[in-house]
């Protein structure tokens, strides 16, 4: 498992690196991370049939209990098989549809890269893994769906994505984090339902509901993948049949029947947002004039029903959910891949623009209805099969959740009919039709049959897949008591998907019904234009506070530092024990004192900048001398070199300053703020003087130095060793200090030298 | 050049005393495990050199005598800094774990290496690079001087 993900990270790789010579086999080598996915599957089937798993740890940080903790059980295998047929298959359609296209090469790697951090979120066991390659899917997708790079419309709707996903990925880290504290454990296997209720559980499900919720498009954040369609349709057809949207069901799938066992909100949580999803998106997908949009709604529908059925935790309902995921990632798939073709070859998505393809294009055609029947649930497809399995489920629980599925049902099969006739039929006779020279490229047609016959071969053998999806299942608890067959017989649930079939083909053929066709990008047109001012509000607000924080001011900064510096440890006045008054020190003391005062007075009354830094310097060579004297070689020695470069680097800065300091104004808050400094400050040290020194810590640091970091330099040891982490946060400051400063500085003088 | 103070003695002094200098700061470097001295301090001497030779020959001068990039320097030492933090976690060992080894050399005696000094290095070279970029920016010469220089 570890070799299949790393395979597709050097496939990526390699497809990089070599992005000059591959040309148009980009795709064709991309598809071996597909294909080993689906290899390695196969070869494990038969072990997951007999109801066992894989497992692989890689250790990584074993102090902080980080490893790579894979794990593939049956659940696991269903979605690896998803993501290998439907990757091959749309990996080599691919290659066509890009053939001479000249960032395919580096489009490739990507979608390479992108498959192996999905197929890298089915098998990790890990809560924290499954939320690296989560991320890897956002940022990939990014990519993927921004692709053409060009276009404002194509960044806007990747950035959308982002980051509406990403928001998602933070919650759902917050929520992954949380669950993995109160259960104890990361690794998704020891989860079991005996997890305590209580509010921590409640908001960790909560959070990952969310992460879930924005990574499967569901409402209210479905409106980021009708804008991804501005993705090539090959990258559509694989991230929203197989793989990115299929990772939020995956994730409620897995931890659904743990959540329904602890909290009763989650089944109807789960329940109302797929179905309220479901029928959005099914209503929008019937106004569609653009083929792609249509099956953009139609698949926000379809995953709006697979979230609330896998995530439910109930038994039969996640078993007809999973055969219902299988037959969706064939059909839909093979649909956008249909779509994909038929754009290549006539230009347009439009349905108001083609016209006649059935006649050019038959073989696409034939593509087109087996693909449409299994997504209309048209007997003898496996569509139909995962719902009639489906809805014997739902005739369990209640007359509320048949109807809402029966409505999105009948909407399906409309907008089937739709796809079908708005592709395929002739054209109105008042518009100048887009039509294509007969006959589909092989390349473009045979992978978008291959999956639709799967879809029909499935549905007349459908206890091949039974067994596995079955077991795949079988973590929710209870019994099995829904079929998946060819023909379920004269059952209750027969009637409701005839009656889907029969009312979906009035409404379709009815265009009264529907209303307006009106075109539009949105579910409610509102919600694209509400996204986006959310957006520039934002960065709007943002920028007003940083306006009032960072006002540019240095006398407005120095105060606010110094006002905290000396109004926080005020607030712990209460612990001074009393004032001492210092011993009188030794001579020398005294008269490194002396100077030191001398300086600080000369300091401020002096006209000229230089004199004004050769006192600041007297300053602190003075303090570099009382560490010295007090027994402090290595603080005298930095205090002595800091001082110098600054010395010297303040003379640098002086040659573009004008020689003397303005005429002084006394500034009545100025003086109010340094001389409560002054005070704060010396009487801070008489009250440390009196506080009895406590020296546990040093002592530590002194019996320690030498037997654990192997350095008599207890003051360096603890810069390198004990305090290690402080020194790291310090220099990376220092770094970026150093990198701003050069930044502003440098740009400044080259302009004025520029000016002159 | 720098032309505020014209003395042909003090550029040579200055130009010749820049090399010891940067030697000395890397003797503080590797003493500092046991002695005064350390990164930090090995660092900051680094840069009075820099400074002093950029006093005697100018931002040429600077160039020959360090001729890195400030931002590799920092870049460099950062990273060995952090990747020697990270290290010992990977050995299940806690964050910034140290560890030495003795070796017993024929003419010196044993010595400890200690990888703490690893990331002192990087320490150092974090400042040496700071100190650089530093001079280096507001070091540029002047619009006068640049007048008359071509």
């Amino acid at each position: 498992m570890v070799a299949l993900i790393l395979g597709h990270v050097v496939l990526a790789t390699l497809l990089v690196l070599a992005r000059a010579r591959v040309g148009r086999s980009a795709f064709a080598i991309g598809a071996v991370g597909p294909a080993a996915t689906l290899v390695y599957a196969a070869a494990v089937l038969p072990d997951v049939l007999d109801g066992g798993s894989r497992t692989a740890n890689i250790s990584w940080v074993p102090s902080l209990d980080l490893g790579f903790d894979l794990r593939l059980d049956a659940y696991g295998t269903v979605f690896l098989l998803v993501i290998g047929t439907a990757g091959v298959a749309i990996f080599l359609h691919a290659t066509r549809y890009f053939a001479g296209t000249a960032k395919a090469a580096s489009f490739a790697a990507t979608m390479t890269l992108f498959a192996g951090a999905m197929t890298g979120i089915v098998v990790s066991d890990h809560l924290l893994s499954v939320f690296v390659f989560w991320e890897l899917t956002t940022i990939t997708s990014y990519l993927l769906i921004g692709y053409s790079d060009h276009l404002a419309r194509a960044r806007s709707a990747a950035l959308h994505a982002a980051l509406v996903t990403g928001a998602g990925g933070l919650a759902l880290l917050g929520g992954l984090v949380l669950l993995a504290r109160e259960s104890g454990t990361y690794l998704i296997s020891e989860l079991d339902g005996s997890l305590a209720a209580g509010p921590v559980t409640n908001t960790a499900f909560a959070l990952i509901l969310i992460g879930a919720v924005t990574k499967s498009a569901q409402f209210p954040f479905h409106g980021w993948l009708p804008g991804a369609m501005a993705a090539p349709t090959p990258a559509s057809a694989f991230l929203h049949s197989a793989t990115m949207v299929k990772a939020g069901i995956f994730l409620v799938g897995k931890l659904g029947f743990i959540a329904v066992a602890v909290m009763d909100w989650w089944f109807p949580a789960v329940a109302t947002i797929g179905f309220i999803t479901m029928a959005l998106g099914g209503w929008a997908a019937l106004r569609q004039t653009d083929l792609k949009l249509l099956l953009a709604y139609g698949t926000v529908s379809q995953l709006g029903f697979l979230f609330a059925l896998v995530g439910s935790g109930d038994r039969n309902l996640a078993f007809g959910g999973l055969a219902l995921l299988v037959a969706h990632a064939a059909f839909k798939a093979s649909l956008f891949m249909t779509v994909g073709a038929i754009d290549k070859l006539t230009g347009t998505r439009d349905v108001r623009l083609l016209s006649g393809l059935a006649r050019s294009q038959p073989a696409l055609f034939w593509t087109a209805i087996a693909a449409t029947a299994s997504m209309a649930a048209f007997p003898l497809t496996f569509g139909f099969a995962a719902k009639e399995a489906v809805f014997d489920g739902l005739l369990g629980l209640g007359p509320v959740f048949i109807t809402v599925a029966t409505i999105a049902s009948i909407l399906t099969v409309a907008y089937s009919i739709r796809f079908l006739v708005g592709a395929f039929g002739p054209n109105e006779p008042d518009t100048d039709p887009a039509t294509a020279p007969p006959g589909t490229p092989w390349g473009l047609l045979a992978p978008a049959s291959a999956l639709a016959l799967l879809g029909v071969a499935l549905g007349l053998f459908p206890t091949l897949p039974k067994k596995l999806i079955d077991l795949a299942g079988d973590s929710n608890p209870g019994a099995l008591d829904v079929k998946l067959a060819v023909w379920p017989g004269f059952v209750p649930a027969l009637g409701f998907s005839l009656a889907s079939l029969a009312l979906g083909a009035i409404l379709a053929l009815t265009p009264r019904l529907i209303g307006p066709i009106s075109g539009s990008t949105q579910i409610t047109p509102q919600a694209d234009a509400l996204f986006a001012s959310a957006v520039r509000r934002l960065i709007s607000t943002a920028d007003r506070i940083s306006g009032i924080i960072q006002n540019g001011s240095l006398p407005a900064y120095l105060g606010t530092i110094l006002i905290v510096a000396v109004g926080l440890p005020l607030t712990a006045l209460w612990r001074i024990e009393g004032l001492a008054v210092p011993a009188p020190g030794s001579a020398i003391e005294l008269l490194i004192a002396a100077v030191i005062v001398v300086a600080t007075v000369g300091l401020m009354v002096v006209r000229r900048r230089f004199a004004a830094i050769i006192l600041l310097g007297a300053v602190g060579y003075g303090l570099a001398g009382l560490f010295l004297v007090l027994g402090g070689p290595d603080l005298a020695i930095t205090q002595l070199l800091v001082e110098t470069l600054v010395i010297g680097l303040f003379a640098l800065v002086l040659r573009r300053l004008p020689a003397g300091f303005e005429r002084f104004r006394l500034q009545p808050v100025r003086l109010a703020v340094a001389v409560s400094v002054a005070v704060f400050v010396f009487g801070l040290g008489l009250g440390f003087g009196a506080a009895e020194p406590d020296s546990t810590v040093s002592d530590g640091y002194l019996e320690r130095s030498v037997p654990e970091a192997a350095g008599q330099n207890v003051v360096n040891v603890i810069l390198v060793d004990f305090r290690g982490l402080d020194t790291l946060g310090e220099i990376t400051v220092l770094a970026v200090a150093a990198i701003g400063s050069a930044g502003l500085v440098l740009p400044i003088i080259r302009s004025r030298r520029e000016e002159a | 050049m720098n032309r505020e103070r014209p003395s042909a003695i003090l550029d040579a002094g200055i130009t010749v005393a820049s090399g010891p200098i940067l030697v000395f700061s890397l003797y503080l470097l590797a003493a500092g495990h046991n002695q005064p001295g350390g990164g930090f301090a090995g660092g900051l001497v680094a840069g009075v050199a820099i400074l002093l030779a950029w006093t005697g020959g100018g931002i040429e001068l600077v160039r020959r005598i360090v001729p890195l990039r400030s931002s590799a320097l920092m870049g460099t030492g950062l990273l060995i800094s952090t990747v020697t933090a990270l290290i010992p976690l990977m050995l299940d060992l806690g964050f910034l774990e140290s560890g030495y080894i003795e070796i017993a050399l024929p003419a010196i005696g044993e010595i400890k290496l200690v990888s703490a000094v690893l990331f002192d290095i990087g320490v150092y070279l974090l400042v040496v690079g700071m100190s650089l970029g530093l001079v280096r920016a507001l070091g540029e010469p002047r619009r006068a001087e640049t007048e008359e220089a071509s």
